[in-house]
Order: C-alpha cells, then structure tokens, then sequence
C-alpha cells in the first residue's frame, strides 16, 4: 500500500499522505480549511467546528470536521459547497453570539483567526439580538497571563497545549452550555514555565500578554526574526518592536532548536533595551568618582592605562574575562584584541577553563523527541531549559522513554518512570562506578579490579541495563557535576558509566548559558585558539598570525579563577566583558580593588562595574547584530531590532575601536565595519564555522558538526577526590541554577518580581531538626563566609544538603565557597 | 459707421453694469469677512483642527485603539495606549490613550481617522486658525485636542 493517495476536494485531485488530516492536505493544495481548535503541534479534537466540509459516503453527503479526519484513498470533499459555506456560516454566528467583539482594544485585534475567518466565511450579520453573556473581563490566570473569558470560544488549544507538551493540566472547563468558562483548578496555580505559549496558541484575544498588555497593535510593529539568549537552547524567537522600543516577544518555529515554544522568561523577560537602570553613557573614575565621560576620552583612558600596565609589568599582567552571555563578534575580537594587540593568553571567562564540558556540547536537541531514554546527570532542564525539558516530556509520554536521573535533587522529570538517583555530594563517583560495574556485569565483560568494590543492587543493575539496552538514548550531563572539587572525578566515572553501555558518542553537555559553546569556540579559553584549536598547535597559531597580521604569544594563560586570585600578584590590569565576579563572590570583589586598572564593559552598573576605573556601555544583543552557538553547536543570527539606548554601542565596535586606538599600526587587522563581514573573518579563525556565512546562516541556524572534534572514550580509573566531613558544618551545600532567579535580566523586569521562589532549599527532616519552616530568614555558613536568606522547605532536597540558587539577592552562592567549592560544608545559624 | 455704435454699446452696458453696482451697494451688506476681527462662518462638514471629545460623565472617548493612526496616510496620529486604573478610569472600558498626537505639518485633514475611529473620540473641528511660530507648536499634544469648546457637540452627524 502506497503512503501516498489522492483525494478530491471540489472535483480537483490533490495529493495526500495516507493518515494525514484533511485540513493539512488541502493546505498543501492551496484550499485552507478555517480551523479554530485545530492545530498543527496539536492532537486533533474537532472543539470548535469551524472546519466542516461535505464528505460523499454510500449514504450521501455528510458533514465531517476537516481537522479531526484523515485522508483517505478515493475520498470525495466538498469544500465549497452550499451546504458547507452554510455550516460553516452558522458555526462562525454561533462562535460570535457571545463574543464581546472589541476588537478595538484586543490585543489580538489585526492578527485575530476569528477576525480573519469572520471576513473571509462570516455571514456578515448575525440573528441574534439579544444581551450577550457577560463574563470575567480581565481575570488573571497568573501575574503573567490575563484571561477574558467573554472572548474565549472554548477551542481547547490552552488546556491541551499544557497537557500536551507541559504535561502539566493547569487549567479546565468550568460549567455548562452558555456559561461555559476556561479557569483554573480550585486551589491550583498556573506556573508551567512554558505557560506563555498558550498566548501564542490562543486563536483568539482571550488570552494576553499581561505585562506587554495594550503596548501594541501588531500591525504597527517591526518584526526582527532573532534568538533568546536566557539559556543555552537558543529557542527561536521574534522580537516585535516599534519606535525602537521592544514590545513583545512571540515564539518563532524552528523544529529542530525549540519546535514552536519559549520559555516564560524568554518571553516575558524582554525589559534589557528599556530598563532605566541601562549604563548610556562611558564611566571614568574622576577623584574616586565613576563621572560621565565621552566615548574618546573613555577609549583614550583604557589606552593609556593599559599600556602602562603593559610597559611597566609586561603584557603577562593584562587579563581578560569574556561573556558566555555575550556574541561570537564580542568573544571573538576581546580575543583577537588580547593575543593579538596587547599579547596575553590571560583569556577566560567563567563557565571557561574550569567547566568539564564536552567541547561539542550537546549531539542534538532534536534526538531528544526520538530518545527512548534519558539519562541527566547533574543538570535539571526544568529549570535551565524549560523548552528542552518540554519536549522531554513528550519522549517520556508519547515515547515511554525511560527517564533516568542522577542529581542531588529530585527534579521536576524525577515524575516520569524510570530511575532517580539522589547521590549526596562526594558520593556520585561511588555511584557512576557501581552503574559501570552493572553495566559491564550485564554484558559478560571482565570487571576491572578497581571497579571490584562497587556497590550492587537491584535498581542499579536495572537502570545499568536499561542503559545498556536502549537504541537512541538522549544523554546529559550539566554544569552541577561539571566544575570545581571533586568534578573530575565525577564526570570520569560517569564518562566510564556512558561509555562501558555503548553510548559514548551521544553524551552531551548542557551549557548552562547562551554562548557557552560560542565562547569556547571563539577561543575564549587560556589554552584554545578560536575553532577549538589547542594554543599549543604551532599551525594553528601560524594560521592566526597570517589573519590577524601580529605575533601571538605561545605560554598559556591564566584561568578566570587564576586571574581573579592573581589579582593581588601578577595581574595588574583586568578587562572584563559581561563578567561580574564581585556580585557572584565577594572575595573576588577584594581582590578587583587591588587591581591597578579595571576596565568593565557592560549593560548594567553592575557590582563590578562600580569598582572599575573606566566603564563602557554596551548594547545588549537586542541593540545589535551578532551570532550566537548553542548548546548544540547551531549558530544563529540576532540581528538588530532596536536602536542601542543612549551612548552604548555594540560589543564588537567599543573593541574595533580600542584596538585601532591602541595599536593605529595594526588598523588593517581592524577594519571590519559589519558584523556580517565580522562573521566571515570568524569563519577563517575558527575552520569548524566554514562554510557559514552572515546570510546562509538564515533563520534557521547553522550547526558544525558533532563528528568534526572526535572523542576517544574508554573506562578508564580516576583519581577519587575525598571530600572530608567537618562537624562545625554538618550540611553540604548544593548549588544549581533556577529558572526565575534575581539575576540583572530578570531584575530588569519588574514584572517577573513575583515569579518562583527565591529561597535556599532545606529537606523536611532537617528543617524540623533547625525548627525552620518556610519563608523563615536564615543564615547559612561556611568557612569562607555567610549569605542571608529566607528557608524553603522541600522534600525533593536530599536531606543532609542544602539547595541555593545562583543568583539570589544579597545571597551570592560565592560567598559560601571554599576549596570544596561548590560542593562545600555549609552551617544554619 | 459700425465703430461709433460699438462705442455707444459699450457705454451703454458698463453705464447698465455700473447701475448694477450701485444698487448692490446700498441694498447688500457686504461678503467680504474682516477676519481674524470677525469670526468666519463654517460650514458643518468643514474639517479644521482635530478634537479628542469626552463623554458627558467626563470620561475620555478615546480607548487607544491606535484605528486613526492605521488610517491615517501620512503618519500624522501617534498613539500610545495604557490600561485604565480600575479605581480612576480615564475612558470606559481598560484601555486608554496614553499618549495622542497629532502632527499638523503632516495631516492633510483628510478624515480618515475620523471614519475609522470606533467611538467618535477624534473628530476634525472647526478651528481653523492654525498659524503657530514655532514649528514644535505643531504637535499638538493629547492635553491640547482633549480642550474643544464644546465637548458633546456631535460635529458631523449623519451624512
């Protein structure tokens, strides 16, 4: 039987995919079909009627629902018919007897299905007279999402989007007939991190956008097809603007990044460009004071400081720490202007040198939807990347992939069958050692000797096995597991664990920032040349000195911790990118003040910021052009949707003009004038981007392939790391990043206060044993120092740890690290 | 002698046309309008300055819907709307115009705003006095349409 049929709408012959809908085929044939419920990322369920169409069966013609029948062969269709345009007219007067029709001050006014089908299948005029049904006008589903159910036509979309795809049922029908309402549950919330898509979904202005609420009309905007950069996902998204003021952000469909979905912050943390709180003018520090200066002279002061570092203390005393947060262009030149201006590999940035990440990232987002399991370890992408975890979701249902997990705590996937493990930290190696042992048992493999003493039990040989059996596993493992003590010991037993069940080729890492992978590939590394290439390779620096038209030099440099504890001894000057080390650990913020020069170039005023000698304003990525990598090694343009606010300028011009400024005789290595001409030189450094360029990298992203750097894996011992107990701090601190967090994005949007809960975590057990409850004020304390926060209490901690989240408000996570860090003893009191 | 008589014609008519003029003068007031000393007469469907109206509670018409500004072909409305505080409404229902300008160097007083607007907030008044010295001063701000004369005179009516 042949997949493909034909059908016949209004005596023409199209083709069809056997099974398709009909709506979806008659699409393709150029006849589209009105349809209010149905849609194409969602399961067909013929709500709203809109779509009927005559069908000829033995019996005569029928009216059936485009949206809810599949082709078939042979099949006969009136579309245009007099009994169809008749139903069609009726469904539509009866969609409208209730509805408010004010348009005028809807939201959805201009972009409207209803609007759109009215006009093109409306009767025109209706029957009907009377009142109409009055119903909540403005009813808040969230402090995100407003509701008027006068203009909801009960298509379902938003209760099986949540279903579907967040496979959380946050909302319902409530009553009957004419009263008929969408709400919530008594009692329940809607805080689904990707509950902003069913905006997108709504077919008509029932559901809106509460903070960007009246802000627009959508045929005024300017559309910039462009990228969120919360998260390493790189979802791709739609920047609506008008009079250079960014007004929305809508979800764009790319398949294989983020299908059509964005998380909540993606969508509603859109206040960079407008927040007042932007720096828009250059900084000096004039008698102590940061003053507003001009850009020439803020450019001439960074000359002069930094060359008087250099002729005083050499280049060697010149470091500078880049952005997983900030462009290709940006990390790119910051390198280029370090190695090959000032002539430092004092180059970091960091999630840099200390991260044991995968230098490929992550095989493919789009394995995710085909996984028949899903092993994280270490990495909670509930929390950072909502998207990624929603289409997880999906294999786990539709799929019935096993999920397994290895993480201190127990994540919000840990609900899927499968199997959790909740390793205390310091034991993961223990674990990820009895997890290889199974594994190889189960395949009749010798067992190493240093693998002999591993732990055995049943739930691990079944998740060893699983593993061992499954065919197209999505594997992870996140940033929690992947630095500071004890990390290297973790990601090498779990590496083993991968690796002795066959998978080794398909373990990922999930970056934690948006140009994480980027960073690294622009050779914002100490020891890596951009492309990945060692610093070491002769050739490769050869490469670089015949583009770039200088000498680089060949001794690796410090990394971003190196830099930061040197700061008192070899390192006199420091420029820093989008970094903000004083606000992450105040340690660090002394050890900025013994710098000689600090040059910060930023969004924000930021707490490094206000220790810097000169500050320069950069735009933020919505203010210029610019590329970014994503976890899954896919470039993809941002480009240009508003003017930059005030002075600030993008990242990639402040650095061509430092350099032309510092070294006039090198302004031929410096004459890109255009990010897309920026990007083709960025193609001859770093040979994985050839073949890319600004325009072919398109709407869509282009990836460098996972095959291009090749890992060779093997079980190999590792050198355990003991973490010791320390009965002065009995709990052991975990730490991990949070979707709603008080980081600068977020702060920059006060209608985001209110979202998640900003808390250090506690296990019920060991709150009752501090006497602690929720939203009591604590004081956690380490050897190093002490953070004020107020208590959660949760029963997905693993008691004896203690959760914080990056980010927090006057409780820096860093302030509790020690050399443990970041798994160190922490103490409540 | 055809020229002689020609002459004599031509008295006669100017003598006639004169005769005309003279009668006028005494028996018509003039049509000439000493304006600015004298107020014009206007006529009702004559479009001058616009005027953002008010209902007779106060409230404002205009719900920001940004139609006049759709409408408007040479960019000359600029509209921004903001939701009404529940408590302190400034027009009925939740949406208001935060911002209304009109720019007088752009608009042709054409209308079109007027046909497209849903509540007959911004209508072309009778002002026609629009001669400023400064260019600025022809941006006429919401504070500036929200003040017509008369605020429920309907201008237009049915035509």
């Amino acid at each position: 039987m042949s997949d493909l049929i034909t059908i016949t709408i209004d005596g023409k012959e199209i083709p069809a995919q056997r099974g398709e809908m009909l709506t979806k085929a008659a699409r393709r044939a150029g006849i589209e079909i009105p349809v209010f419920c149905g849609h194409p990322k969602l399961d067909p369920i013929g709500a709203c009627r809109m779509c009927l169409v005559e069908q000829e069966t033995p019996r005569g013609r029928a009216l059936i629902t485009a949206c809810t029948t599949p082709v078939s062969e042979g099949m006969v269709i009136h579309y245009g018919s007099e009994k169809a345009v008749d139903a069609r007219q009726g469904t539509l007067e009866m969609i409208l007897i209730n509805h408010p029709l004010d348009c005028p001050i809807c939201d959805k006014g201009g972009e409207c299905p209803l609007q759109d089908h009215t006009l093109a299948h409306g009767p025109g005029k209706s029957h009907f007279w009377e009142e109409k049904h009055h119903k909540a006008k403005n009813y808040p589903l969230s402090d995100l999402i407003l509701l008027d159910q006068e203009r909801c036509i009960l298509c379902w979309r938003c209760i099986r989007y949540l279903g579907e795809w967040e496979d959380k049922p946050q909302l319902g029908l409530f009553h009957r007939g004419g009263e008929t309402v969408i709400d919530k549950f008594p009692d329940g919330e809607l805080d689904a991190y990707t509950s902003g898509s069913i905006i997108d979904l709504c077919p008509v202005g029932a559901l809106t956008n509460r903070p960007a609420r009246f802000s627009y009309r959508p045929w005024e905007l300017r559309k910039t097809p462009s990228i969120c950069t919360h998260c390493g996902q790189g979802c791709n998204l739609r920047i609506d603007s008008r009079d250079d003021i960014v007004r929305r952000h809508v979800a764009r469909e790319n398949v294989a990044v983020n299908d059509e979905w964005i998380c909540d912050k993606g969508r509603f943390a859109d206040d960079i460009s407008v927040s007042p709180a932007r720096l828009q003018q250059p900084l000096a520090r004039i008698a102590g004071q940061l003053q507003p200066v001009s850009w020439a002279e803020a450019l001439q002061r960074v000359v002069s400081g930094l060359k008087g570092v250099a002729e005083r203390h050499g280049p060697a005393a010149i470091g500078a720490i880049g952005s997983a947060k900030a462009s290709n262009e940006a990390n790119y030149l910051l390198g280029k202007f370090m190695r090959g201006v000032i002539g430092s590999n004092n180059l970091d940035h960091r999630e840099g040198a200390a991260l044991l990440a995968d230098p490929r990232g992550l095989p493919s987002l789009e394995a995710a939807r085909h996984a028949d399991l899903i092993l994280l370890m270490g990495c909670d992408p509930s929390e950072e990347m909502p998207v990624l975890a929603t289409l997880l979701k999906r294999a786990a249902i539709r799929q019935a992939a096993a999920v397994v997990i290895v993480h201190p705590r127990r994540i919000e996937l840990a609900r899927y069958p499968g199997h959790c493990f909740q390793p205390a930290p310091g034991e993961e190696p223990a674990l990820f050692d009895a997890l290889t042992r199974a594994t190889l048992a189960g395949r009749g493999e010798p067992i190493p000797a240093w693998l002999a003493g591993a732990a055995e039990d049943a739930q691990i040989t079944a998740a060893a096995n699983a593993l061992a059996a499954a065919q197209r596993p999505f594997i992870l493992y996140g940033s929690d597991y992947a630095w500071g003590f004890g990390a290297r010991a973790i990601v090498a037993s779990l590496t083993n664990w991968v690796t002795a069940a066959g998978h080794g080729d398909r373990l990922g890492f999930l970056h934690a920032q948006a140009n994480s992978q980027g960073a690294g590939d622009m050779g914002m590394l100490p020891d890596f040349l951009p492309g990945r290439r060692p610093l070491a390779d002769a050739k490769a620096r050869g490469d670089l000195e015949a583009l770039w038209q200088t000498e680089l030099p060949s001794q690796p440099g410090l990394t971003y911790g190196g830099m930061l504890a040197s700061a008192r001894g070899r390192i006199k000057a420091l420029y820093l990118l989008g970094a903000n080390p004083a606000g992450e650990k105040p340690a660090d913020a002394a050890a900025l003040k013994a710098l000689d020069f600090l040059v910060v170039q930023e969004l924000f005023l930021t707490e490094t910021a206000q220790l810097a000698d000169v500050v320069l304003p950069a735009a933020s990525y919505v203010e210029g052009d610019g590329t970014f990598t994503n976890s899954e090694r896919r470039v993809q343009r941002a480009p240009q949707a508003v003017k930059p606010v005030g002075n600030a300028a993008p990242d990639w011009l402040i650095l061509t003009h430092l350099a032309r400024a510092y070294a006039p005789e090198r302004a031929a290595a410096w004459s890109t004038t255009s990010v897309a001409a920026l990007f083709a030189e960025i193609t001859q450094a770093a040979p994985l981007y050839a073949g890319m360029t600004w325009e072919n990298l398109g709407a869509g992203g282009r990836q460098w392939p996972w095959q291009a750097l090749s890992l060779q894996r093997s079980v190999q011992p590792y050198k355990p790391a003991a973490l010791p107990a320390d009965p002065a701090y009995p709990l052991r601190l975990v730490v991990g990043n949070q979707l709603w967090d008080d980081g600068v994005v977020l702060a920059a949007s006060p209608a985001l206060a209110q979202q998640g809960i900003k808390a250090a975590r506690l296990h019920p057990t060991d709150a009752a044993a501090l006497g602690l409850h929720s939203g009591d004020a604590i004081t956690l304390r380490s050897r190093s120092g002490s953070v004020r926060t107020t208590v959660h209490v949760d029963d997905a901690i693993k008691p004896g740890t203690v959760f914080l989240p990056y980010s927090l408000a006057g409780a820096p996570a860093g302030a509790l690290f020690d050399e443990y860090a970041p798994r160190s003893a922490v103490g409540v009191g | 002698m055809s020229g002689f008589k020609d002459v004599l014609d031509g008295a006669a008519e100017i003598a006639k046309a004169m005769g005309f003029t003279l009668k006028t003068l005494v028996s018509e007031p003039p049509v000439t309008v000493e304006y600015p000393d004298e107020p014009m007469t206007i006529y009702p469907r004559f479009r001058g300055r616009h005027e953002l109206r008010r209902y007779e509670n106060g409230l404002e018409r205009c719900i920001g819907c940004c139609l006049c500004e759709a409408a408007c072909p040479t960019g000359a409305i600029h509209v921004e709307a903001a939701e009404n505080d529940p408590a302190h409404p400034t027009s009925p229902g939740e949406r208001y115009a935060s911002v209304y300008e009109v720019n007088l160097m752009r608009c042709i007083f054409c209308g079109d705003c007027e046909a497209a607007c849903p509540t007959e907030a911004v209508v072309l008044g009778h002002t026609i006095d629009l001669a400023v010295y400064n260019r600025r001063d022809m941006l006429l701000t919401k504070e500036q349409l929200l003040n017509p004369p008369d605020p429920n005179t309907v201008i237009r009516g049915d035509w």
